[in-house]
């Protein structure tokens, strides 16, 4: 049996697999397709049915002729969401502007086995690519309210019809929105790698069953990874690793309720410390990396007015000199002098008066994935000891820009981009620097 | 011939062009005296019923669907003695024949239409639809996009217009007249006493037209038929209206009427869609539009086909599914006419045998009369570089001799050239070397026909589709008193394993039908098979 | 009379010179046993501190900030510590050795009584060490996690963890070393247990509300979430 091209056949089902009998049976039943979309899902009854509904109209109206699967690998939901899945349909295809579809749509939905979580649903969803042959694959959060069935074109082309392995998405954010991808994640990996990826933990995407079948083939699942992590480490492999790259506009990204809870220190450990395991495994590539490029981008970006985020200025502040103080011992072991003078100095200004530099923002993050690096202390207490600062800087940067349009604010993250690529060189000093010494 | 009524149910039709199967005058065109010479062979194949096109004088500007006069014989087919002849020979082996009655219309070389047209005052002017202006029946469509440009046409003797869904030489008759009526009743009887088993009316939804309407499908068409049916049953028992209505199944329904009306009605939509099914690798069409398929009167039947001498129709479909029907199956532009794809079934199938196999074997199983085109048993060819639907309706391969054993003629003397590529042609698809082989396509059909015949539940049984998880392969039952017969096929070109449900029949063993090999016993848990690419089974489930 | 003294003395002098006699080799293998034992302490230095920098004690030591606090101490870093530690232990083992080498009883008896207790004090000092990373670890640990949870007092709550750890260590070590038993027992019991009743006092009445909140967390997650996302929505701009 010929496998995909470079990829050998049947060479990367696991050992200890998380697909049931279930789940195999169903995929049995549907044989090989062109394109299977996943909606890994938990306890998401409240979005799930209109989350179906916009994909089978998507996978109708512009891959008509193309088999198609739709599969939801479900944690162990409590609440009926994959019998909602199940059973979500589409009336009447008129009103939608498309015909009945010519194809029998496919619908697959069964528990994984494995600790729940979507690190353990991408797998199963990789595996039911590998073996269902899938040329284009796409990923779809079950709690996107602003999901319409363009999405699907618009992950799913770039791949089926141009040929690339890996569709990032692009939203239309609101003002401050996802600060942590925008002034942290995504900067250094464009500094570093070379790849100008705005959204870098989904959760929608695209990529190619080739694509799958190499991410099934490597060790990462075997580790105690999270999910976040997962999505770092997928998109930095990606670029690695030598895959075509594009980026996707989808709209604006709305939400239900925060599955993966907005617990911004948890948040900022989990994916600033899977950006630093990443830069350590990555670190012959990144480090004779050029300049970053910036990656096509399809579709059509359009703005819509979404409401803007409240949040509270005073509370902020405080907050933040609370916890730097507090944490000085810790920093000590982590940020050069200099770096903790000035942060210092910055604890010590009024609110009005508050400014964390983008040069000391940027040499901050380094100087933390230098001594992650070097394991300066355990690297969890490390992680631990960024969220203040990012609170911090998340401060600066919307106090003084609270009045900016969202086209400003993309042009300040722009210029924090550049200065990120500017003090690479100091990244790569502070990166073998000796322990002790030079602090 | 054994009597029943019904025969129709348990026929397997068998339709010709008398002038493409066997020409034993020598003049290039085949014709009755050569058709009767050939019954042997239909009768070896095990065909029931063979439906000729039509045969009677006309001018010939459409295949002889315009016709001049409706009781002759064109001369060019021989004359009424050797039909006479030709019928008596069909019925001593069996065979019965249905004969097309062009009711809708006439050629504009018919008696009718000259007395009709010569002025307005002529008695037979009302035999016709004429109109000063074009402007009445705005809502009729076009029928023959690629030729017509209106359904009115000018006629320079009597000045006027008058009504032509069809050609513009072939002006339709006026049912609302009642003379017209008794003249086509008097037609038909004219065949009936003959000898003629069946009549195939064409065209038949076309029959009446008023205004602010489509002009198909109506109310007063049905009363028509109703009329000339009643005739039938008063006067001739037994014989068979078969009707040719290209729409919806819940419309052709109509023309069954409740038992009233026509015995038989072509099922068109279904066709198309056993394309699409085979293209897609997926059951769904099939599936779709058999649910959609209404009950009929018990006394009624479908007739079903995969191939006939007109264009594969693609009316009965959406855009979406002719796009790709195009896309597939008619890459070359001239495959593409009217509305449809003018090509035979193995070309459609790309020669492959195995796929011709399993349309066959799903035609012959399904509900309805399957109606077999001359030349698909030994899988002819097709010429799309010839007008019209010509291409389809070449002479037939007799062998690899002179004129592929046609006809004894010159070639160029031949009514139509004969299909001679490497792949079709005569010399490598003929019925005497398939004759010859218990493996040829024709030895499987033959095989596969009586089978169907000994089959009464496949002809008169109920059906009911299974659903195996696997879309790739469809399944069904069909059932008449105690028979039961499954009918499992895989649409792809590759190995699929289905799990059937079948624990209602639980207890009975499955007997496949060609090689009588005794299956598992049907238990509780899912009934597994594995079928090959484009396999099929028919098993008869036979409880001990 | 001067020859009876000069007799005396001669007698004297001679039982002098002969004890001497006979105590002078003693001295001299207890003077070879010093410096024999001053060398082996070197080499067992050199290799402890070989092994220990192979099980990367520093680094260790410096992850959980061991090494800040000695540092502010005064104190060398780890490794320099523990093998200067080693040096002394051993030098100090050939010592009592080299003095037991001279033979009096009472000496031997107490030397003797020393190495027997020797191997519990390396295991005391073991723990202790042990007791102190561990401290170090989780204080830090409470340390972060008190700061990311935004409590007030969490320096306090650092502290505390460590205070416990300490607490904790030094009673197994005493323990290990069989001193007070009994009294370090009961001291560590009743210290122990004021703490946590003092605790449950001032979570249960002192923060009462809290209290009320967490329990509704656990088991009305419902109104509980509503509001803890009410309280986040004012506060914090989402991160993804």
């Amino acid at each position: 049996m010929a496998g995909r091209e470079g990829v050998p056949a049947g060479s990367q089902l696991p050992e200890a697999s998380t697909i049931s009998e279930e789940f195999l049976r169903q995929l049995t039943a549907v044989g090989e397709v062109d394109i299977l979309v996943g909606v890994p899902t938990f306890n998401n009854r409240d979005t799930i049915e209109r989350v179906v509904s916009a994909l089978q109209v998507g996978l109708t109206k512009y891959f008509q002729r193309e088999r198609c699967v739709l599969i939801n690998p479900d944690g162990g939901s409590t609440d009926g969401t994959p019998e909602i899945f199940k059973n979500a349909s589409v009336r009447d295809f008129g009103l939608l502007l498309t015909s009945n579809p010519l194809r029998t749509f496919h619908r697959v939905s069964a528990p994984y086995h494995g600790i729940p979580g979507k690190e353990t649903a991408l797998r199963t969803l990789f595996t039911a690519a590998d073996l269902l042959r899938a040329k284009a694959c796409a990923i779809v959060s079950p709690d996107s309210l602003s999901i319409t069935p363009e999405w699907v074109d618009s992950l799913i082309r770039p791949i089926y019809r141009e040929n690339f392995d890996f569709v990032a998405p692009v939203y239309q954010r609101r003002k401050f929105d996802g600060l942590l991808v925008r002034g942290l994640v995504s900067p250094v990996v464009a500094a570093l790698y070379g790849c100008k990826i705005r959204e870098l933990v989904g959760p929608d995407w695209g990529l190619s069953g080739r694509l799958a079948c190499h991410f099934l083939g490597k060790d990462v699942w075997e580790e105690d990874i999270t999910t976040f992590g997962l999505e770092v480490w997928m998109t930095t492999t990606a670029i690695v690793d030598g895959f075509r790259i594009c980026e996707s506009f989808l709209g604006p990204k709305i939400q239900a309720a925060k599955q993966y809870g907005q617990d911004v220190a948890g948040t900022v450990r989990q994916v600033v410390g899977a950006l630093f395991r990443c830069l350590d495994t990555h670190e012959e590539f990144w480090k004779t990396r050029g300049a970053p490029e910036a990656l096509p981008l399809y579709g059509f970006p359009y703005d819509v007015a979404l409401e803007p985020i409240p949040f509270s200025k005073r509370g902020i502040m405080d907050t933040f000199r609370a916890q730097v103080d507090q944490l000085m011992p810790i920093l000590e072991s982590i940020l050069t002098p200099q770096t903790l003078v000035e942060i210092r100095n910055m604890e010590r200004l009024s609110t009005r008066e508050f400014d964390y530099p983008s040069e000391l923002w940027v040499k901050t993050i380094y100087e933390f994935a230098a001594a992650h690096h070097r394991s300066v202390i355990n690297r969890d207490h490390l992680l631990q000891a960024l969220p203040p600062l990012y609170r911090g800087w998340v401060s600066s940067f919307v106090f003084r820009n609270q009045k900016a349009d969202a086209a400003n604010i993309d042009q300040k993250l722009e210029a924090l981009g550049h200065d990120f690529e500017n003090l690479k060189s100091y990244l790569i000093d502070r990166w073998s620097a000796e322990a002790g010494g030079e602090r | 011939m054994a009597t029943d009524a019904l025969w129709y149910k348990d026929a397997v039709i068998y339709e010709l062009h008398v002038r493409a199967f066997y020409d034993a005058d020598g003049d290039g065109v085949g014709e009755f005296r050569g058709l009767t010479l050939k019954l042997e062979y239909l009768q070896e194949l095990g065909v029931s019923a063979i439906w000729l096109l039509p045969f009677y004088p006309s001018p010939l500007r459409d295949d002889g669907y315009d016709i001049s006069d409706y009781t002759g014989i064109h001369p060019a087919y021989g004359t009424i003695d050797d039909f006479r002849m030709f019928l008596d020979e069909a019925h001593r082996r069996n065979i019965r024949v249905i004969t097309e009655l062009v009711l809708n219309h006439t050629s504009d070389q018919h008696p009718w239409f000259q007395e009709a047209r010569s002025s307005r005052d002529n008695p037979r002017r009302d035999w016709y639809v004429w109109s000063d202006t074009i402007e009445r029946y705005k809502k009729a469509r076009i029928i023959f996009t690629d030729t017509e440009l209106s359904n009115w046409a000018w006629d320079p003797v009597s000045k006027s217009y008058y009504w032509h869904r069809f050609f513009s030489h072939q002006p339709d008759l006026n049912y609302d007249n009642p003379v017209v009526r008794e003249a086509i009743w008097g037609v038909m009887k004219f065949w009936f006493e003959m000898g003629v088993d069946g009549l195939r009316l064409d065209a038949v939804p076309y029959l009446v037209e008023r205004e602010d309407t489509a002009c198909e499908n109506l109310p007063e068409t049905h009363d028509v038929l109703k009329f000339l049916r009643s005739r039938v049953d008063a006067h001739f028992p037994g014989k068979m209206l078969l009707a040719e209505a290209n729409q919806w199944p819940r419309e052709v329904r109509e023309y069954f009427g409740d038992g009233d009306e026509c015995q038989m009605a072509f099922h068109f939509p279904l066709m198309p869609r056993m394309f699409m099914a085979i293209k897609l690798e997926d059951r769904k069409p099939i599936v779709d539009i058999l649910q959609q398929t209404p009950d009929i009167p018990g006394n009624c039947q479908w007739g079903i086909f995969l191939r006939n001498h007109d264009e594969l129709t693609l009316e009965m479909v959406t855009d979406e599914e002719r796009d790709y029907m195009y896309d597939e199956f008619a890459r070359e532009m001239r495959a593409k006419i009217n509305v449809g794809i003018r090509r035979r079934l193995a070309p459609l199938m790309e020669g492959d045998r195995r796929r011709i196999e399993l349309m066959n074997g799903l035609l012959m199983s399904m509900p309805g009369s399957p109606i077999i085109y001359y030349g698909d048993e030994i899988g002819m060819g097709d010429n799309i570089y010839l007008g019209d639907r010509n291409g389809v309706r070449t002479p037939m391969q007799w062998n690899g001799g002179w004129n592929a054993g046609f006809s004894g003629a010159d070639p160029e003397q031949l009514y139509s050239p004969i299909i001679s590529n490497p792949v079709y042609g005569y010399q490598a698809v003929n019925a005497e070397s398939q004759r010859r082989y218990d493996h040829s396509l024709l030895s499987w059909m033959k095989r596969l026909i009586g089978l169907r015949k000994k089959t009464r539940a496949l002809g008169r049984g109920t059906m009911e589709l299974l659903a195996p998880p696997n879309h790739h392969v469809i399944a069904y039952m069909r059932a008449l008193g105690g028979e039961r017969i499954l009918v499992v096929g895989n649409l792809s070109s590759q190995a699929q394993a289905a799990e059937l449900d079948l624990r209602q029949w639980k207890g009975s063993i499955p007997i496949e039908m060609s090689g009588g090999n005794l299956f598992p016993p049907i238990g509780d848990l899912p009934y597994l098979l594995t079928l090959g690419s484009y396999e099929f089974y028919w098993f008869r489930l036979r409880r001990l | 009379m001067k020859g009876v003294v000069l007799q005396n003395l001669n007698q004297t002098l001679g039982r002098f010179y002969g004890m001497l006699l006979q105590f002078l080799p003693h001295v001299l293998a207890m003077l070879i046993i010093f410096l024999a034992g001053w060398v082996v302490a070197i080499i067992v230095k050199i290799i402890a501190r070989r092994l220990m920098a192979l099980a990367r004690v520093n680094s260790l030591s410096e992850g959980t900030g061991l090494t800040q606090i000695l540092k502010k101490a005064d104190l060398p870093a780890p490794l320099d510590l523990l093998s200067q530690l080693v040096f002394w232990v051993v030098w100090v083992a050939f010592l009592l050795l080299g003095l037991d080498a001279l033979n009096v009883t009472e000496l031997h008896v107490q030397i003797s009584r020393l190495f027997q207790v020797l191997p519990e004090i390396f295991v005391a000092l073991i723990i202790l060490f042990l007791g102190l990373l561990a401290a170090n670890f989780f204080s830090r640990a409470a340390l972060l996690a008190a700061v990311n949870a935004n409590l007030p007092s969490a320096r306090v709550v650092s502290g505390f963890v460590r205070f416990l750890i300490i607490l904790l260590t030094i009673a197994m070590a005493l323990e290990q070393l069989a001193l007070a038993r009994r009294t370090v027992l009961i001291t560590f019991t009743i210290a122990f247990g004021a703490i946590m009743l003092s605790l449950a006092i001032a979570f249960g009445v002192g923060g009462r509300n809290v209290a009320q909140a967490m329990l509704e967390r656990m088991f009305l997650p419902t109104r509980a979430k509503k509001e803890e996302e009410e309280k986040e929505k004012a506060e914090e701009i989402p991160p993804l």
